[in-house]
């Protein structure tokens, strides 16, 4: 049963939101204007169907693959065991090439051409068979890696921007000592030096963004995180906040207040800059809450919404071939959904613990079931929370989230919100509807 | 034609209440690489938001 919801956001306006379809209105703090009622009653129905169709749609459009579980650095906060990252295995060759393709042929019945994501520990140290599969499998799929740099050299990145290869960059700091302090080498200070080489490579490329991991030792300097990454030219940086998925990652935690006041500092950091120079820098975890609130079906990022993509748009293939909804499991017991090798990818899809994660869904919380924005923020995430408990509860940030909401809300209202989109696709923009503004 | 009528719909509509904003786009519609790694390059540049 569908109904608008109210609240107040600065500047005198206020609010209404259906939470189960995302419609809202913002309007003078008065009463609710006529046409806006007459625009719900028309629209909540198709909304309603449509949002349903990307939160419960089941098709896989990206395959995480952790081809190592070996790492070069030793980060505090990672959700991989150190035991697995000191100890783990490498996929050889053979079995990098037989996964592509029992991937390749599971892909094929779609129209869609999907993505592989080479992720944690450190893919680069399996560069050569990494770099064998983007060549060799080029027309079956887009690709993208996420590396800490520190094997990268120049001509990989050259590769890399041939191969239009997604890249994510891991940079906490732009400050050296404060970034080796949180990703740090095993063998030297730390990936600083290597990334910001590596930034350099990249300089202009749209395929390029910068991953923050935020917690107590940078969370203040998050503005001028943005402002050193706008200088080289990134254009885009996510600013996540440290998931608890392993117990060690506690001690890094940020107070939630200060990450509300910093990280909305470096929001409208990147809005000023973004404006002022013509070259866009964006947050693109922020980004994605607006378009939760803008264009629901156009949000890229799958955590920020129930139930999360994990097991259910993505999935993670691990060095040993286990198939787990989502990397975060990696350190967590029970959400196997099989083994690349022996089994496919439908009998993951239909295991008991990926349906488990599909089915963790924002109505089933206490406290998110009765939360405005509990379709915007998702309330993630389901690993860290299963590894705190019980994964049936808000998100350890539930407040954080609040107000990064109402925050996105005030742009939309300032419209300031196009400094947060990417320019290529603002230039393009349909409105499906369209009241004032 | 039917675009046209929607643009002047939305300005009268603007028109009948200045301080009303509520939109939708439905530009970026994407079913493509979602994951939580900013991929880009798997959804047409010109439409894609993030």
């Amino acid at each position: 049963m569908n109904e608008l919801s109210y609240f107040n956001i600065s500047g005198g306006q206020k609010t209404a939101i259906d939470p189960d379809n995302a419609f809202w209105g913002i309007m003078d703090n008065s009463s609710i204007p006529q046409n806006l009622l007459s625009l719900y009653a028309k629209v909540k129905d198709r909304l309603n169907t449509e949002f349903n169709e990307f939160r419960f749609g089941k098709e896989l459009s990206a395959i995480y693959i952790d081809p190592t579980d070996r790492c070069n650095a030793n980060c505090p906060y990672c959700y991989i065991p150190a035991k697995l990252r000191n100890n783990g295995r490498s996929m050889n060759r053979g079995e990098l090439a037989f996964i592509l393709k029992k991937l390749a042929r599971y892909f094929n019945r779609f129209r869609r051409k999907p993505v592989i994501i080479f992720h944690a520990s450190e893919p680069l140290l399996v560069k050569d068979i990494i770099f064998e599969v983007i060549r060799k499998f080029k027309k079956e799929f887009y690709f993208g890696l996420q590396t800490n740099a520190i094997l990268l050299e120049e001509e990989d990145a050259r590769f890399l921007k041939k191969y239009r290869v997604g890249v994510g960059i891991s940079l906490d700091s732009h400050l050296a000592p404060v970034n080796n302090r949180l990703r740090k080498t095993k063998e030297a200070d730390g990936n600083f030096e290597h990334a910001v080489k590596a930034i350099k490579w990249f300089a202009g490329y749209d395929g390029l963004n910068v991953i923050t991991t935020i917690t107590k030792f940078n969370v203040a300097h998050l503005s001028d995180i943005v402002e050193f990454l706008h200088g080289k030219y990134v254009p885009c940086v996510l600013l996540n906040p440290v998931r608890l998925t392993q117990k060690a990652s506690y001690a890094l935690k940020p107070d939630e207040s200060l990450m509300i006041e910093y990280f909305l500092m470096a929001v409208d950091r990147a809005i000023q800059l973004s404006r002022d120079s013509g070259r866009r820098i964006i947050i693109g975890n922020f980004t994605n809450i607006i378009l939760g609130i803008v264009a629901p079906a156009a949000r890229r990022l799958m955590c920020d919404i129930s139930p999360c993509g994990g097991g259910r748009c993505f999935l993670t293939i691990t060095a040993s071939g286990k198939m787990i909804p989502c990397g975060e499991f990696i350190g967590l017991r029970r959400f196997s959904g099989g083994n690349i090798f022996k089994t496919g990818v439908n009998e993951a899809m239909e295991s008991k613990p990926f349906k488990k994660i599909r089915a963790r869904i924002v109505e089933k919380i206490e406290k998110c079931n009765s939360c405005i924005f509990r379709n915007i923020c998702g309330a993630p995430c389901p690993a860290e929370l299963h590894s705190l408990g019980n994964m049936l509860q808000p998100s350890i940030f539930c407040k954080f989230y609040k107000k990064i909401i109402e925050y996105a809300f005030k742009l939309i209202a300032e419209n300031k919100v196009k400094y947060c989109f990417r320019e290529d696709g603002l230039n393009n923009l349909e409105y499906d509807y369209r009241l004032g503004g | 034609m039917q675009k046209r009528c929607q643009k002047r719909n939305a300005k009268k509509a603007s028109k009948a209440n200045p301080g009303a904003i509520s939109y939708r786009l439905k530009c970026a519609k994407t079913a493509n690489g979602l994951s939580h790694f900013v991929m880009y390059g798997d959804a047409p540049k010109g439409k894609s938001l993030l």
